[in-house]
């Protein structure tokens, strides 16, 4: 018993000055939690250094580029009050190609006026002729007249069918090369997007953005939230309500969510509550996986370099792997201490506000405890099998990663975990021992109703596979590790298992 | 102090389908230096984990002073594999102190003791070093320091002078000599036979499993002596081969290797035959290396099979 504190010390004291122990508490969290939170930080708190330049190319006619600016202006202004957004109406002065189109559009339109002029001089001419039953000649005169209108209305019908073509023209042209400039300022970084309006607009609602990035969500969601308030606005003063009443009508909501908990509510932050509990699986698993590797490493050197020939000869397996799983396991257990000393004076310290975050309280820190101590145990057991059973440090590796993979594939389902923390699915899977101190200390923060009865159930099975884990290791490892670049099959490892010595 | 005694009694042991060793029979007494010989596979490192119980017989018992050696408890070993490793990162001081304390040594004795024997080995000054900055000839004085800087019962080396210089050799040898007054265990296992025979005065001899060879090197030795003798002159003697009463077994140069063919025939009858005609430089009894007994044997064995 005593070698086994011995054991343990020596593991612990070695371990605990080296760099990769002082990197692995002290640096790595940081950088995985500055990693993490860095990009939602700048989400956020973006500091709106300039006002943006919108381009708007509007086919519909309807002058929107003025109400999209007053409404920009109403809802977003830059810190020295300046308005955030600059729209700018994309106009085709310089292009010759549409100033050529434009002026035979003018022709045409010149003409179209003038022979409705004419059409109309003919018809009044006519309508007088009609009146006037005692003008002579008048029989020939209406005829001729007829003749003339019916010549000039079909001249106009020509020529307004022309011009409705070179409208069409006109408009695909404007649209071809509005777009092709709005392209170039946005290459150039002019502009930041630019908003196309189709020219039936108003009767579908369809609207184009184009940007370099028009993943900025931050961004389309404020678009989309002002061009829907003007589409309804317009809609609603085509049929005829007055203006001062719809101001009324289209004020914007504003939603603050909280979260039900047994002790009362809180108001709810998605990155906060979200990121939290996943940076809380990170520190977990570098806890876990810094001490299972050492674990890991230290059955490796010894068996590689034949010193465990030496310490089963001075003490017996069980002292040797329980000595290095308690050394390692305070160790662990050291590392979480730091962070929690560490998190405490960030709290002091204001960097981490704390009435923000309600997860980071006692009753968590000690479910962080525990969940660390299972996984410890079940990973730290089956670290210490592995170590001794690899032929060399390539295998090992593997597996090693593979673990790793394991244990933090609860993560990638953290969007699950989010919207249903007790959803049928993850319950099960928090049930699976690889996976149950990730899920679970996902779960315990996020989860409002209480998961006491699933705290105890995976509590249970994780004790019931560390044992498992324990008793296979305890019969593998002293054949294990006496062996040596030879790889061990499955059925020799069965027979270990099966037999004693 | 009392003579301890360890017994092994016709152990067996097979790793799946190879058997290792096949009731394997010997006895060690404190106070000798017992060498454990064999060629390579010939289940050595096997024999020693039992001794130390790492390992379990299949069959047959290990007996430490009379008592089943798995069930003898607060027996301490110093052990010396054969494949020589270290903590690297670790300190010479510190990691003495642990695999001293690790035999229940406190760890002031453990640090005093340390210090001694770095002293005795002139390895005073690297106390604090890394492990990894001493030369591979270091490190194996550090790893017999290990072995019995904790003074065990039983002390078990594996090829122990492999990779030494002679000067740490006859320090070594200086030391196990006052391990041996204690009366204690001591084992050797070596396959280098020139050294066993200078170093050990009991032998065991394994090859294919089973024990070929038992008993102290003297006793041993009268067992293979071949009465031959060897004689060396100053000039070619070969008229020898017209003495019907001598058979010259190996020649070379001046030097001779004969036995006696006749009882009646003594050494003193071919010292005056020869008296006159050659200066005689030498005449020995030849003894039997123990390399030449060691293959010998296997040689044997390996024809019988």
């Amino acid at each position: 018993m005593k070698n086994l504190w011995r054991i343990a010390r020596w593991e612990f004291s070695t371990r605990i000055r080296t760099r990769s122990f002082l990197f692995n508490t002290f640096i790595s969290p940081l950088l995985f939690t500055a990693i993490i939170t860095l990009p939602i930080y700048f989400f956020q708190y973006q500091g709106e250094v300039s006002t943006k330049l919108i381009g708007v190319i509007d086919l519909s006619g309807q002058g929107l580029e003025r109400e999209l600016q007053s409404e920009l202006n109403r809802s977003y202004r830059l810190e020295n009050r300046s308005p955030e957004y600059m729209i700018l109406n994309i106009s085709l002065k310089n292009s010759q190609r549409y100033n050529q189109l434009l002026d035979d559009f003018r022709d045409i339109q010149s003409r179209t006026d003038s022979i409705t002029i004419l059409f109309e001089q003919i018809r009044d001419q006519r309508a007088q002729y009609f009146r006037n039953p005692n003008l002579p000649n008048r029989e020939n005169l209406l005829r001729t007249s007829y003749d003339r209108l019916q010549y000039v209305r079909e001249e106009k019908e020509l020529v307004e069918i022309e011009q409705r073509r070179f409208k069409a023209a006109l408009d695909s042209l404007y649209k071809h090369e509005a777009k092709r400039m709005a392209d170039s300022l946005l290459i150039n970084n002019v502009l930041d997007a630019y908003l196309v309006f189709p020219p039936n607009f108003l009767k579908d609602g369809r609207i184009q953005y184009h940007s370099k990035n028009p993943g900025d969500f931050r961004e389309t969601d404020r678009f989309e939230k002002i061009l829907q308030r003007i589409y309804t606005e317009k809609q609603i003063l085509n049929d005829r309500i007055e203006r001062s009443r719809i101001g009324r009508w289209l004020q914007p909501i504003e939603v603050t969510k909280f979260q039900l908990f047994r002790e009362g509510q809180k108001e709810w932050n998605f990155f906060i509550q979200f990121y939290g509990p996943v940076i809380g699986v990170f520190l977990l698993f570098m806890a876990i996986f810094t001490a299972g590797g050492y674990i890991f490493s230290s059955v490796l050197m010894e068996k590689s370099n034949r010193v465990i020939e030496v310490l089963l000869s001075y003490a017996n397996s069980q002292q040797i792997m329980g000595g290095k799983i308690l050394g390692f396991g305070f160790l662990g257990l050291l590392q979480i201490l730091i962070w929690f000393a560490l998190t405490a004076l960030f709290i002091s310290l204001n960097i981490i506000p704390i009435q923000k975050i309600a997860y980071l309280n006692l009753t968590n820190a000690l479910y962080f405890m525990l969940y660390f101590l299972l996984g410890f145990l079940f990973y730290g057991s089956i670290f210490i099998t592995v170590g001794a059973l690899s032929a060399n440090e390539y295998d090992a590796q593997q597996i090693n990663q593979f673990l790793r993979t394991v244990a933090i594939f609860p993560v990638l389902l953290s969007l699950i975990v989010l919207a249903d923390p007790n959803s049928q699915l993850i319950r099960m899977l928090s049930y699976i021992p690889f996976l149950t101190p990730s899920f679970m200390i996902m779960r315990i923060p996020l989860s409002s109703a209480s998961i006491i009865m699933d705290i105890y159930i995976t509590t249970v099975i994780m004790i019931g596979s560390i044992i498992l884990v324990i008793f296979a290791a305890g019969r593998i490892f002293r054949m294990a590790t006496l062996m040596q670049g030879k790889k061990i099959s499955w059925s020799e490892l069965l027979r270990w298992i099966r037999l004693s010595s | 102090m009392n003579n301890n005694l360890l017994e092994v009694q016709e152990v067996s042991k097979s790793f799946q389908d190879t058997v290792v060793l096949d009731k394997l029979s010997f006895s060690v007494q404190g106070g000798e230096t017992f060498g454990l010989l064999g060629p390579n596979g010939a289940g050595k490192t096997t024999m020693m984990r039992m001794i130390m119980n790492i390992l379990r017989p299949d069959e047959g018992n290990i007996l430490f002073n009379g008592q089943l050696r798995r069930k003898t408890k607060g027996l301490h070993f110093g052990y010396l594999p054969e494949e020589r490793g270290l903590y690297p990162r670790a300190r010479v001081l510190d990691m003495l102190i642990y695999l001293g304390s690790l035999n229940n040594l406190s760890r002031h004795k453990a640090q005093v003791e340390a210090i001694r024997y770095l002293d005795k080995l002139g390895m005073i000054e690297f106390t604090h070093s890394r492990v990894s900055q001493l030369s591979k000839g270091m490190q194996q004085k550090i790893q017999f320091i290990a072995a019995f800087l904790h003074n065990p019962d039983v002390l078990v080396l594996d090829e122990p002078f492999a990779g030494l210089d002679p000067i740490n050799q006859i320090v070594l040898r200086d030391i196990l000599e006052d391990y041996k007054k204690n009366k204690k265990i001591l084992i050797i296992s070596t396959h280098q036979m020139e050294l066993a025979e200078k170093l050990c005065n009991h032998i065991c001899l394994i090859n294919q499993s089973k024990v070929i060879l038992d008993g102290t090197i003297s006793t041993i030795k009268k067992r293979f002596r071949e009465n031959a003798f060897f004689i060396e002159a100053d000039q070619p003697m070969g008229f020898l081969h017209d003495f019907k009463e001598i058979n010259i077994l190996e020649e070379n140069n001046n030097a001779y290797k004969f036995t006696l063919t006749s009882r009646q025939f003594s050494l003193n009858d071919l010292l005056a035959r020869l008296k006159g005609k050659v200066k005689i430089k030498k005449f020995e009894v030849v003894e039997p290396s123990l390399h030449d007994i060691f293959i010998k044997l296997i040689q044997e064995q390996a024809k019988s099979v």
